[in-house]
């Protein structure tokens, strides 16, 4: 087992430092940041601007401020921000929550929706509510996210006015944000709880169940839905990881403070301490999840240890 | 299956509930005005920033020695008076008595020195602003109420820059206490508007300040949102939830969907930022004057105006807007007129069906359709136009500087000093960054010239004379001058659009 889990642990190293050096060097190709800062100054020599990239420590050589930058992740210290020179840990420390809880919310909607429906389209196999269900997830993952974004302010904050259009303020900014990210989730989840569910229901333990009479209600949700459990949380886990990823354009949309945001406009200005502290921190956590369902199957099944 | 299809119905039945519940999408308290602005710039300190949007949200927060109103003339800010003496070689200033920071701070000819030897300075080399105050040399207090600054070369457009970003005067003693850092996060100035609070990526709240010297603002409070995404902001102005959309969110196609409400209100105001197809005028046939000159004849810009910019522009001759010091009004824009465009392309000897290519930023997707009009009228007139959209950074720091561009590019450019000069330098000086292959000894001595004249008329014809020159080799081609266009709700009176965004909200109303 130790051996396993140092294997995985040096693999996932390597991929941190994988991403985190693609980034730097990706971004270092995209403009210089002491340009960006004086576009609009009229009168802006070359030793202003040797000035400037001095100010912002990029007239060290490229490995060096790399170095500087692998030395922050483990002291939490991701230096400043080009733009202003706020704390980028400061950033990162308001904006994770606000993802993070976004995330959580959407993950719930997605659950909440798909679980009933994936099992009434199970039940129902082959009959008029399983095509519905079935059409209706095929609608939902052909969506892009933003239009479907647009629609629901279109529809929920101005046509008829009760949710606020954007922002994270109270309760109710999240129900928009929550939903579209969910409705998107759910096209995929409600095939995925059909499908593992139809499998359970052939099982014999089921064929049991109902020879003993119990309800149907009983059977599904109590003997049949515990045994889909597993497969779905691990699906919904790693799920999880990717919804990170896919939230920067929803949060843009609904103006979320969170990490996507903070990714978008760091873009924008070449804000490079931000835009690697961003997709450091993303990356850590997509691979961290991932590192936890390896081990947690490793510890279940001795088979992947040794593989 | 009973028991769950009832329980589904009362989960929707709980959320309209608490749909109604949330129903009050407050309407914003009479008193307070909220903006949305499409960047957070990060800093509050002058000297850290030289974006626009830093500038709208800091001119109710700091003053300068000097300040330019809404009708853009230069007023006493800060300082009360002003002269300029040894042939702009010294400025001296005559302070405003009895003013305080909002720190309670006193306001005095010490507060200016600090400011300036701050920006000066080790503090100040660290950002952008410095490079454009080097032509001070010193500052020295005459008495507490008098300041006189030593410029090292005269320069007709200080007194401009004393109105805005680095110029901005700071408080020494509450620096010198909290830190630069501190300060960054929680400015204090003289301004209309105290600093409340700051949440980076969301807002900046500021409260009006009653003793503020030009008169206490009319609304208690003011909130900046941060917004980038234009569809968003419009949504909250929709919602009510934003008062004031400033620019440069709202894009030409949105303005029918603001004026569709009846709540609502476009108010536009012709704004600092010009648009030009700038030439190769080192290789290619665009290196032939008489080209250049058929190519500017052979687009109907008043037609693109019209049609693609929804009349939300005015139509240049020079590469500068009505606003800026070196405007001449009397200077055409040269006529469409594609039959003697091709007749000059003829003459110079370019066949039909010549290809060149335009290159531009790949972000503005208004401009690409403008582009995509120019390309169809130099179709007319046997040219094959090919058009290159690059990542703007790319294009900005890389294509242009390093004069990698096809026969013609994109520049749009808006200073923030509203004079030629800053332009002109800029675009047509010899080895200057935006001007890679253009070299002029007689456009170098004009540009020269005009920085040591202290006399406006004499400068001013100076700077004349240098866009006549620049129109007559055909340096570009001028296109339009953008309207600066705000999305207001009505409720929102006394408000004045300011072409560069800097607006104070001392006289605005909120019902």
């Amino acid at each position: 087992m130790a051996a396993f889990l140092i294997k995985r642990l040096a693999q996932a190293i390597f991929v941190v430092i994988a991403v985190t050096l693609t980034v730097a060097f990706a971004i270092r190709l995209t403009g210089d940041p002491a340009l960006m800062l004086t576009q609009g100054a009229g009168s802006v020599t070359e030793a202003d601007l040797v000035k400037i990239r001095e100010g912002l420590g990029l007239n060290e050589p490229f490995f060096v401020q790399y170095f500087n930058f692998l030395k922050g992740i483990f002291t939490l210290d991701f230096g400043k921000s080009f733009l202003g020179g706020t704390s980028v840990s400061l950033l990162i420390g308001k904006a994770l929550p606000a993802t993070l809880a976004l995330a959580f919310t959407s993950l719930i909607v997605s659950i909440v929706i798909s679980i009933p429906l994936g099992i009434k389209a199970a039940t129902a196999r082959g009959k008029w509510a399983d095509q519905m269900i079935r059409i209706l997830s095929l609608v939902g993952l052909s969506f892009p996210n933003f239009w479907l974004a647009t629609m629901l302010v279109l529809l929920f904050a101005i046509a008829v006015p009760l949710l606020p259009p954007s922002g994270m303020d109270g309760f109710e900014s999240f129900i928009l944000p929550a939903v579209t990210m969910g409705i998107i989730l759910t096209a995929t989840n409600v095939r995925l709880v059909r499908t593992t569910m139809l499998e359970t229901l052939r099982s014999q333990y089921i064929m049991v169940a109902r020879a003993k009479g119990l309800s149907e209600n009983t059977v599904l949700y109590k003997h049949a839905l515990r045994n889909c459990a597993i497969p779905l949380i691990t699906f919904f886990g790693l799920q999880f990881g990717g919804l990170l990823g896919g939230i920067v354009v929803v949060e843009r949309v609904f103006n979320w403070p969170g990490l996507g945001t903070l990714a978008f406009d760091a873009v924008g200005a070449r804000d490079y301490p931000v835009l690697q502290a961003v997709i450091t921190v993303l990356s850590l956590m997509i691979i961290g999840i991932n590192l936890l369902v390896d081990i947690a199957y490793g510890l279940v099944d001795p088979r992947i240890r040794t593989e | 299956m009973i028991k769950m299809q009832r329980g589904l119905r009362t989960a929707f039945v709980a959320m309209a509930l608490a749909g109604t519940a949330f129903a009050p999408v407050s309407a914003l308290a009479a008193g307070k005005l909220t903006v949305s602005s499409p960047q957070d710039p990060g800093s509050w300190d002058p000297i850290d920033t030289f974006l626009v949007n830093w500038a709208s949200v800091s001119t109710n927060i700091f003053d300068g020695l000097t300040y330019r109103g809404p009708d853009l003339k230069l007023v006493p800010g800060l300082a009360t008076s002003w002269d300029v003496l040894d042939n702009g070689m010294r400025i001296r200033f005559k302070l405003r008595e009895g003013v305080k920071f909002h720190n309670g701070e006193a306001f005095d000819a010490e507060a200016v020195k600090f400011t300036f030897d701050r920006l000066l300075g080790a503090e100040g080399a660290k950002g952008p602003q410095q490079s454009n105050y080097n032509s001070i040399g010193s500052v020295e207090i005459i008495d507490a109420n008098t300041v006189e600054f030593k410029m090292k070369v005269a320069d007709p457009v200080i007194l401009t820059k004393f109105a805005g970003y680095g110029g901005m005067i700071v408080p020494p003693k509450y620096i010198a206490e909290k830190g630069d850092a501190y300060f960054n996060a929680h400015p204090v100035g003289t301004g209309a508007f105290k600093f409340v609070s700051y949440e980076p990526k969301v807002n900046i709240v500021l409260a009006a300040n009653p003793d503020y010297f030009g008169g206490a603002p009319k609304i208690s409070e003011l909130e900046y949102k941060f917004i980038s995404e234009p569809a968003t902001a419009v949504a909250e102005l929709q919602a009510g939830r934003v008062d004031l959309v400033i620019p440069p969110t709202i894009p030409i196609g949105m303005i029918p969907t603001i004026q569709g409400n009846a709540k609502l209100a476009v108010v536009t105001s012709p704004g600092p930022t010009v648009y030009a197809l700038r030439f190769n005028t080192r290789d290619g046939i665009t290196k032939d004057p008489k080209v250049r000159q058929a190519l500017i004849m052979g687009v109907d810009r008043d037609a693109i105006i019209k049609s693609i910019l929804g009349g939300q522009a005015q139509p240049i001759a020079s590469f500068q807007g009505p606003l800026s010091f070196g405007f001449d009004k009397a200077m055409k824009p040269l006529p469409y007129d594609p039959a003697k465009a091709q007749a000059l392309l003829k003459e110079a000897g370019v066949a039909p069906g010549t290809a060149l290519q335009i290159d531009l930023r790949g972000n503005e997707a208004t401009f690409i359709e403008v582009a995509q009009a120019i390309s169809a009228y130099l179709q007319v007139i046997g040219i094959t136009a090919t058009i290159k959209p690059y990542e703007t950074n790319v294009l900005l720091n890389d294509i242009i500087p390093n004069g990698k561009t096809g026969a013609m590019f994109q520049q749009s450019w808006g200073g923030w000093t509203l004079d030629y000069d800053n332009t002109a330098v800029a675009m047509y000086k010899t080895k200057e960054k935006w001007n890679p292959y253009d070299s002029d000894p007689k456009m170098d001595d004009l540009l020269a010239k005009q920085r040591t004249i202290t006399n406006v008329a004499e400068r001013e014809k100076v700077l004349q004379e240098i866009a006549h020159y620049a129109a007559d080799r055909a340096l570009e081609m001028p296109l339009y001058n953008l309207n600066a266009i705000f999305g207001i709700n009505k409720r929102v009176k006394n408000f004045t659009p300011v072409p560069d965004s800097r607006l104070k909200f001392t006289d605005v109303t909120v019902d």
